[in-house]
């Protein structure tokens, strides 16, 4: 376990614990602690990797891999943007207020646990503890929707457990350890790579279905829609991306896909990579209800990462990564733009809305910006990553693969017109009529989020070499 | 046979009946012992592996971890299968039919 | 080391049954059995923790969890009673996949523990815990921390609504 980033871990869990002593009488002061705590993460954070003199030497002085480093960061800022969304969004008399803050801690440090592990049990153990505070936070509203939701998550994501604990058993037996390093060492040298090829592909069918990869992403859009708003953003932007994307980028570099070791394995994930952005982006196109399609919309962007994972070459492992930081701005300003929409107009039914670009432009114009984003036009953020993986994709000879990526990307645009179009665009319904644009804190993380995109996509030189030097640590 | 390879054998079946009672059961009450068989499956195969390779002490530590963590995931899947009863009025998985497309 | 084996054979069987059992309370029961003859197993492999742990904890614990639950549910089990086809044809099932596997799964598990690692071993289980799974201790704090929020934001204390 990374030491340096061990504090990222407690101190969320240590205001996860006060919060409900301290907020006993006063409601309010669960909000301002959460809030509190994750912003000090935050600078401190920006302190320790963008300080003028780390910029100039190329990030080489961040400590570890820089990969737990990056992926910290983007858990605080989702976590954070949800956390102030949150403290303007919950009703007054909500019950479980303080618990609800809790596991959203609770969630943080074990996420932070997924990221900074070198340990294939213990990185098992954190993504129990980021179900288990997951389901209940899909929960919080008390609605039979959310209970929905969270039952099928529940009997998806344990079995997969269960799959990748026999995974583990047979790399503790074939392996005789457990850390990350022990499989790369073995995948390097010449010993006959068949038992631990098993239990990897144990475990990586437990981190796809725990990822919500096509076929196994039936829980996905159940729990996306059924959860609490601002829940739906925590889980799409970083929960199931740290359980199962990271797993999987971080099994795909351990296993050496790039000198062709596990050729099977990788075949496997790129061809479930592409099936997933396919069926995600053409089920997508059908959706009604606007917290369902951003649903699919994320199964498709994961299909991209997954594809990428699975090729590995180094050029695609940036890809990989950069999306998968991508995904979490974009998502988290979509699904929030959603909750806005929810709160504001009473439903988020496609076909009962139209025309709020009036009554609610900044809604609007951050939802434009992030899903030209995850379209991937340029300049923005989401086109830089789109551009390395089907780059990659093309240099390694698989020409098929990158110009269906290609075309899929477009698919995505057309749908998100169509959302745009639907929800903000055209003539205004009785629904939009009497629902005025949402307060100036609501706007807030959606806003933060969407400069971020932006800028990003036109920092990109300095964020290539950042990503650059994170593939390079974890390849090598 | 050697005898890990009997052990290793009878841990499929087992795996698999929970397997097949999460799949086929309607049940929330149900499934969630399809899950407790299949998860004691795999702490089966944990112990076998660990006495397998003379690394026991290693896989006991493990199974403690492992039962921890069941039993709070059982908690909570108990706690949202009363919820659900109090909320709809059934525990029966497929009555679960409001979220669709 | 037939003992070994029937063991394996019991925790098999009372799965089986506790599939099949037509009350959930007599599943529960059944499942508390298959605890204890895994728990029974652990101490065939002298892992002693371990089967204390499990029989403490899954057999005991875990069953109270589960008959409170079935107890709360018992008026709906009755009104609505579930097809059971799918537990009849279980034992035929659990037949086919054990003459399948039969042939394909032995040799494979023998490969399997043809390409295993010798460890050192050694050691007890607190310097095991404490020494190189300190990490996991971390994750249990943090485990039984999620699992108490949990219940408090399932269950809820309603002092202003009620």
């Amino acid at each position: 376990m990374d030491k340096g980033l061990l504090a990222y871990l407690l101190i969320p869990l240590l205001s996860a614990v006060i919060i409900p002593f301290a907020a006993r009488n006063r409601p309010k002061l669960a909000d301002i602690l959460a809030n509190v705590t994750l912003l000090a993460g935050l600078a401190n954070l920006a302190w320790l990797a963008l300080r003028p003199s780390i910029i100039r030497g190329e990030f080489a002085d961040i400590p570890g891999d820089g990969f737990s480093l990056l992926l910290v960061a983007a858990v605080y800022l989702v976590a954070l943007c949800v956390t102030f969304f949150s403290a303007w969004f919950i009703e007054e008399g909500l019950p479980n207020r303080s618990a609800y803050y809790s596991l959203i801690l609770v969630s943080v440090s074990a996420m932070c646990g997924v990221v900074t592990t070198t340990d294939f049990f213990t990185l098992y153990v954190f993504i129990e503890v980021l179900a288990v505070t997951s389901f209940a936070l899909i929960t919080t509203d008390e609605s039979g929707a959310g209970l929905e939701g969270a039952l099928k998550y529940f009997f998806l994501t344990f079995p997969a457990s269960a799959l990748i604990i026999i995974g583990i058993a047979v790399m503790l037996m074939s392996l005789g350890s457990l850390s990350f390093e022990s499989l790369r060492f073995f995948m390097a040298s010449d010993l006959p790579a068949g038992p631990v090829t098993f239990g990897a592909a144990l475990m990586l069918l437990g981190f796809i279905i725990k990822a919500g990869v096509v076929p196994f992403h039936t829980w996905a859009p159940d729990a996306y829609q059924g959860a609490y708003a601002p829940v739906s953003a925590h889980l799409a932007g970083i929960v199931t991306k740290v359980s199962g994307v990271y797993a999987i980028i971080k099994m795909a570099t351990l296993l050496r896909f790039f000198d062709g070791r596990a050729q099977a394995l990788s075949e496997m994930l790129m061809f479930l990579g592409l099936l997933s952005i396919a069926v995600g982006a053409l089920a997508a196109l059908k959706q009604t209800n606007l917290k369902r399609m951003l649903a699919f919309s994320s199964i498709s962007q994961v299909g991209y990462i997954v594809l990428a994972a699975g090729l590995g070459t180094p050029l695609a492992i940036m890809g990989a990564i950069f999306h998968l930081i991508n995904h979490a701005t974009f998502k988290t300003v979509l699904f929030l733009n959603s909750a806005s929409v929810e709160k504001s107009a009473g439903t988020t039914d496609m076909d009962k809305l139209g025309g709020l670009e009036h009554t609610m432009p900044w809604t609007s114009w951050t939802s434009i910006v992030a899903l030209l984003s995850t379209a991937g036009v340029p300049p923005l953020s989401g086109f830089w990553s789109k551009l390395i993986i089907i780059l990659a994709l093309w240099e390694a000879g698989l020409k098929g693969y990158a110009v269906l990526a290609l075309l899929f990307s477009i698919v995505t645009l057309a749908y998100f017109m169509m959302m745009q179009k639907k929800v903000f665009f055209g003539k205004k319904t009785p629904a939009a009529e009497s629902s005025p644009e949402v307060c100036a804190p609501l706007l807030a993380p959606v806003v933060l989020m969407s400069g971020l995109i932006v800028a990003l996509g036109l920092l990109f030189p300095y964020f290539y070499v950042y990503v650059k030097m994170v593939a390079e640590r974890i390849l090598l | 046979m050697s005898n890990f390879a009997m052990e290793w054998y009878l841990i499929a079946i087992i795996v698999f009946t929970g397997f097949y009672c999460m799949l086929a059961s309607r049940s929330i009450v149900r499934q969630l012992i399809g899950l407790e068989i299949v998860s004691k499956g795999a702490m089966l195969a944990v112990i076998s592996a660990g006495a397998l390779t003379g690394n026991l002490v290693f896989a006991q530590a493990l199974v403690l971890t492992m039962i921890v963590i069941e039993v709070v995931v059982v908690a909570a899947g108990l706690a949202l299968l009363v919820k659900n009863f109090r909320v709809h009025g059934s525990a029966d998985i497929w009555k679960l039919d409001g979220l669709k497309g | 080391m037939t003992t070994h084996n029937l063991l394996f054979v019991l925790a098999a069987v009372f799965a089986l049954w506790a599939v099949m059992a037509k009350k959930l309370l007599t599943s529960a029961i059944m499942l508390a059995l298959v605890s204890v003859a895994v728990s029974l197993i652990f101490f065939d492999f002298s892992a002693p923790w371990a089967g204390v742990f499990e029989l403490s904890v899954c057999a005991g614990l875990i069953t109270v969890l589960f008959i409170g639950a079935v107890s709360l549910i018992r008026a709906d089990e009755d009104k609505r009673p579930e097809n059971r086809a799918f537990a009849y044809a279980l034992p035929l099932a659990a037949a086919v996949f054990a003459i399948a596997a039969w042939f394909y799964l032995p040799p494979f598990f023998e490969e399997l523990a043809a390409g295993r690692q010798m460890a050192a071993g050694g050691g007890t289980i607190g310097t095991a815990l404490w020494g190189l799974r300190r990490p996991d201790l971390l994750g249990q704090v943090l485990m039984l921390a999620a699992g108490v929020f949990v219940i408090k934001s399932v269950f809820p204390r309603r002092t202003e609504n009620k």
